[in-house]
């Protein structure tokens, strides 16, 4: 056979496969650094910080684990959280994530390396994304080959789809799960191959790991048994199916009722549903066959088949008559918005308030996955094209997760990897027919007429086609195996020309470059801020460090009694929790919406009636985040329309959103404000004084880029606490009642020396007599 | 002095007696002729709205004349109709406690002005101000639209008002449950001639495909914001990252369909080309037409990024 370019001739089969099996090593090895340090970018950048809100309660908790031991943290009540109520962390959690925080510390103290959990935190994400990269390879391998596997590997580990959830201090569910998730659907598709009861029992293994570790194990639970059943419809039934569904299903279901988060939902919520119904199928499918292959009669094989399928409709009228029963449980709303979009919403204002619940736009999935966004659906194609049993898995998966994706922000995160295999398996198919030596046979090229290429090919031919043949061996069997399905015309899959190759592999390096690049840009400039810690750019353009969040939380430490209850918008709960060690009314465990329509009703009402509230739940600071001095848009003003939809929710005769908008519909905070939004705490409590700060000049809000009144708003029953340097978090201090029993508006204008003014109906009154 | 108050006082409660019964009549007569819902114009809603009532309303203010303009208005009437179509079945007793009423902007232009309404449809619950379903309260509360113009929240929100819950209960959907049969017929009928494009692999590609291309455009977010297909001045493109329009669903959709096709066109049909020339001509073309798609693409992405620091040809 000829070839485009010399191949090395002296090469036994045995040093070809020893030395691509060290490189597949050494790239995995590099692969594995550069995943875990371009998640580094917030460690040098800032500094090592647990991030974002949610870190840093499973931080506080891993804490609790290392230094009082896993019995302790499984029982652990606490009651600062969700004041005056609690919350008995222990069962309200998924503790795989601290779990494995706390083996590691373990393992190290008992290596006598003293390392701080904070640092074991930070790190734990990137450590784990050089795991996924690992697992992403092998699963990928399964797909086509070591190649693709590697060229996943290198995508997943620097993708920023993935690298949003997971960079350095980023410690959430999120950091391990996707690990888990790959290598659970590696064992299944594993066992699946094999027929193998050892892999399945490995994928129900790391299914419970992630059952453990992440509430988005539901997309397992749901993944594997749709797998299953399209197998069964596309008459693919088989028994290696049968043993890997089989154990996956009864091991795993068991071992996953063992957290005690989950109990007793995996036998009745409609989520988990699905894979019991296709374990029910499957054992009628393996019966009906088994009954088949050992009877001969034709009566009996009919009776057999009307057998089966009344039992299996029996089953689903069951189904449906538990469900209406309410013995099974309907679809969490969480889960019900996934498709019914309008659902969250309408009903449950809380779930759509999550900014990483919102529908994706398309820029985020270019940003967050550049070049594979459009290499994917080739490698769907791909998969089609070859449609063994796994190449359905990959079809299914990048249907439902592009779905997903669409509809929640979040998910983004589920499509990535398979975003990933499915490029691979492309790109790698390009590089595996362009860099391959083989060269059509001569008399097709000279038939075609060209003058140039046969004669340079000819003379290459004549040194290398011996050797051809087990240098390229296995590009040469891709190529035959894909050609034999091409059906009776056995079509020959090669490249002409040496050019022609140049020219695609330059193109394709390009874009790998590109990849890098864009890469490197998002995570470092959209995916490494903590948010805890903010930053901006000088002048000179040197970095200015914005930190507001830990001043404030370092004042209410150190000058505050320890049982002092600070109210705040949901959102600051566990950062509260976290660093400032106070009692708080809500978090962002968001378990309870009454409570947390409670805190949006203060939040919205006017000071009278939020004071007894406030009262009522022994509140002795309120914290608001203000971003209007430095435009940090984040603010509690621009989420205040959810708390007033919150507290609608619930108190719809007293608060009502229109109420906040002025009459054309808008939504300001100046001069035209609407009297509702005037008077709510949180309108007053983030423009107290702040006129002030301009010395009579115009006060500008520079995130909605309003001006608001020179006079600001007056507070009775509420004191300034503190403001941080750059107004971004304000605290106050909830007034004890007036000694003297009067209302405190009244004590207050008393104290300013202002004389009570008569009001009319009482002199009426006195005429009236 | 204090004889006129007291003489006032006095008087009041007969006023009361009076004119309320003979009002209430008045106004279930209005209700009977315009089938459960009263016509309004500017006296009658002044009756209707008296201060001394002891029933309760709610009034849709709206403007149905087409030289208005208002389509929002006549997309809520045929709510607002079958909600009060749904009262007027409810035993007497209760249906004279409440009324449903529509005073239309060319009747009433007065009312319009003097509630100083500038937009149209609103929906106004008039509470009782007397006798037993007085609440204490005498300013009507306004029907907020947020859940949009369908009669079932609307009956939900109103049942609040009335003297009992309103018997709604939404139409059978004729049209839609006929054309799911009718489809459903179609199919077992067409079975035979659908079944072996239906068990052809490439179907079923095409239809994966085109399903992940549009959810990764960003059509959902079309649909659950509903984004308009274009701007109002004629763009199609929306400025800001978390942001999109209809059209460009379609645009990038386009550009991804065309960019993964091109790489499937090298991969898998150019290599079984038999001729050198051909297959020269065409690795080219698809590369330039990769690179150059790929370039517009990365053009677009900057327009809804400006911060975005790199491109490609473009």
């Amino acid at each position: 056979m000829p070839t485009a370019f010399p191949l090395p001739s002296d090469l036994s089969p045995a040093t070809v496969s020893n030395t691509a099996s060290l490189l597949r090593i050494v790239a995995l090895a590099l692969i594995s650094g550069a995943a875990i340090a371009s998640r580094l970018f917030a460690v040098i950048n800032f500094e090592s910080i647990i991030h974002e809100f949610d870190p840093w309660f499973n931080y506080r908790a891993t804490r609790v684990l290392a230094a009082k031991g896993f019995y302790e943290f499984w029982n652990w009540f606490d009651p600062t959280a969700w004041y005056p109520l609690g919350r008995v962390v222990g069962g309200t959690v998924y503790p795989g994530l601290m779990a494995t925080s706390g083996v590691i510390y373990n393992l190290l103290h008992a290596l006598n390396l003293p390392v701080d959990i904070r640092n074991i935190c930070v790190m734990l994400a990137p450590g784990f994304s050089a795991l996924t990269a690992w697992a992403t390879y092998m699963f990928t391998k399964e797909m086509k080959d070591e190649s693709a596997g590697l060229l996943a590997a290198a995508f997943i580990g620097i993708v920023p789809g993935y690298i949003s959830r997971s960079v350095a201090g980023s410690y959430d569910n999120e950091a391990i799960a996707i690990f888990l998730l790959m290598f659970t659907f590696y064992c299944w598709i594993k066992a699946l191959k094999l027929g193998s009861a050892l892999f399945g029992t490995l994928a129900a293994v790391f299914y419970f790991y992630m059952v453990a570790a992440w509430g988005g194990y539901v997309f397992i639970t749901n993944m594997i048994p749709l797998h299953g059943l399209v197998l069964i419809l596309m008459g693919r039934f088989t028994s290696r199916l049968y043993v890997a569904y089989s154990s996956w299903y009864v091991i795993g279901t068991l071992s996953s009722m063992q957290v005690p988060f989950v109990g007793f939902q995996p036998v009745s919520t409609s989520e988990h549903m699905a894979a019991l119904g296709v374990f029910g199928l499957l054992q009628l499918v393996a019966f009906t066959q088994l009954v088949r292959s050992h009877v001969s009669s034709k009566q009996f094989q009919d009776l057999l088949l009307i057998a089966v399928v009344t039992t299996g409709l029996l089953g689903a009228a069951a189904f449906v008559g538990l469900t209406y029963a309410q013995k099974i449980a309907p679809w969490t709303g969480r889960f019900y918005s996934l498709w019914d979009t309008g659902y969250a919403k309408k009903h449950i204002p809380i779930i759509a308030s999550v900014s990483e619940h919102q529908p994706t736009a398309w820029p985020s999935f270019f940003m967050d996955l550049q070049f594979l966004i459009f290499l994917f659906p080739a490698g769907v194609v791909l998969c089609f094209h070859q449609l063994r049993d796994e190449h359905i898995f990959v079809i299914i998966y990048a249907v439902m997760a592009s779905y997903f994706a669409g509809v929640m922000v979040r998910l983004m995160l589920t499509l990535t990897p398979v975003v990933c295999v499915a490029s691979a398996v492309a790109f790698s198919s390009l590089l595996d027919t362009y860099l391959d030596a083989a060269e059509p046979e001569e008399e097709v090229a000279e038939a075609s007429g060209t003058a140039g290429t046969p004669a340079v090919a000819s003379k290459k031919s004549k040194k290398a086609a011996p050797q051809a043949e087990a240098g390229n061996a296995f590009t040469d069997i891709v190529a035959a195996a894909a050609s034999a399905k091409k059906g009776d015309s056995p079509k020959v899959k090669a490249i002409y020309g040496l050019d022609t190759r140049l020219a695609i592999i330059v193109n394709a390096l390009g874009m790998l470059a590109f990849f890098v690049f864009h890469c490197t840009w998002a995570t470092s400039n959209a995916y490494s801020s903590p948010s805890v810690v903010l930053a901006s750019t000088n002048q000179d353009g040197s970095q200015h460090i914005i930190d507001d969040f830990r001043e404030a939380y370092y004042w209410l430490r150190q000058n505050t009694p320890e049982t002092a209850v600070v109210m705040s918008w949901w959102d600051y709960g566990y950062q509260i929790a976290g660093m400032a060690d106070r009692p708080t009314l809500v978090d962002n465990n968001t378990w309870n919406n009454t409570h947390i329509a409670t805190v949006g009703k203060a939040m919205s009402s006017s000071e009278e009636v939020a004071y007894p509230i406030l009262r009522k739940h022994d509140v002795d600071y309120v914290l608001v985040i203000f971003g209007g001095l430095l435009g940090y848009s984040g603010d509690d003003i621009n989420k205040f329309l959810w708390m007033v939809r919150i507290a609608q929710g619930v108190w719809p005769e007293e608060i009502q959103e229109p109420n906040y908008f002025t009459p054309q519909g808008e939504y300001r905070v100046d001069d035209k404000a609407s009297r509702a939004m005037r008077e709510s705490l949180m309108y007053k409590m983030s423009y107290y004084r702040f006129a002030e700060l301009f010395g009579g000049g115009p006060a500008t809000d520079r995130v909605r880029n309003q001006q608001v009144p020179k006079v600001g708003p007056t507070l009775d029953y509420l004191d300034e606490a503190y403001t941080t340097e750059n107004w971004i978090v304000r605290i106050y201090e909830v007034r004890k009642e007036d000694l003297l029993g009067r209302d405190l508006k009244s004590a207050n204008a008393f104290a300013k020396g202002k004389k009570r003014k008569r009001s009319k109906p009482l002199s009426r009154r006195r005429a009236l007599l | 002095m204090l004889l006129l108050p007291l003489l006032a006082l006095l008087s009041l409660p007969f006023t009361r007696a009076a004119s309320p019964d003979a009002a209430r009549q008045k106004l279930v007569a209005l209700a009977a002729a315009g089938g459960g819902l009263i016509k309004l114009d500017a006296a009658s809603y002044d009756l209707l709205t008296a201060p001394n009532r002891d029933w309760s309303a709610s009034i849709e203010f709206t403007a149905l004349d087409p030289r208005r303009r208002c389509a929002p208005c006549r997309e809520f009437n045929p709510s607002w109709n079958a909600v009060a179509k749904a009262w007027s079945k409810t035993p007497q007793a209760h249906r004279d406690n409440h009324f449903f009423a529509t005073l239309d902007f060319d009747q009433g232009q007065t009312v319009f002005q003097q509630l100083g309404l500038s937009s149209a449809p609103v929906v106004y619950v008039y509470p009782a101000t007397e006798g037993p379903r007085a609440t204490g309260k005498t300013a009507f509360s306004k029907y907020d639209f947020s859940h949009g113009f369908e009669a079932e929240p609307l009956a939900e929100h109103l049942s609040n008002h009335t003297p009992i819950r309103i018997p709604y209960s939404p139409p059978f959907d004729w049209a839609r449950w006929t054309t799911i049969a009718s489809g459903l017929l179609a199919f077992a009928v067409t079975l035979r001639f659908v079944a072996p494009v239906l068990q052809s692999r490439w179907t079923w590609a095409i239809a994966c495909i085109l399903v992940s291309l549009v959810m990764t455009s960003g059509y959902m977010f079309t649909r659950i914001r509903n984004s308009p297909f274009m701007g109002g001045d004629g763009s199609w493109i929306a400025g800001g990252f978390q942001n999109q329009f209809g059209q460009e669903v379609q645009v990038v959709a386009l550009v991804y369909g065309t960019l993964g096709a091109s790489f499937l066109m090298l991969i898998m049909v150019i290599p079984y080309q038999t001729s050198a020339q051909r297959q020269r001509f065409q690795i080219y073309l698809w590369s330039a037409i990769i690179m150059l798609v790929y370039s517009i693409l990365v053009v677009l992405f900057k327009v809804k990024n400006r911060g975005y620091p790199f491109r490609l040809l473009l």
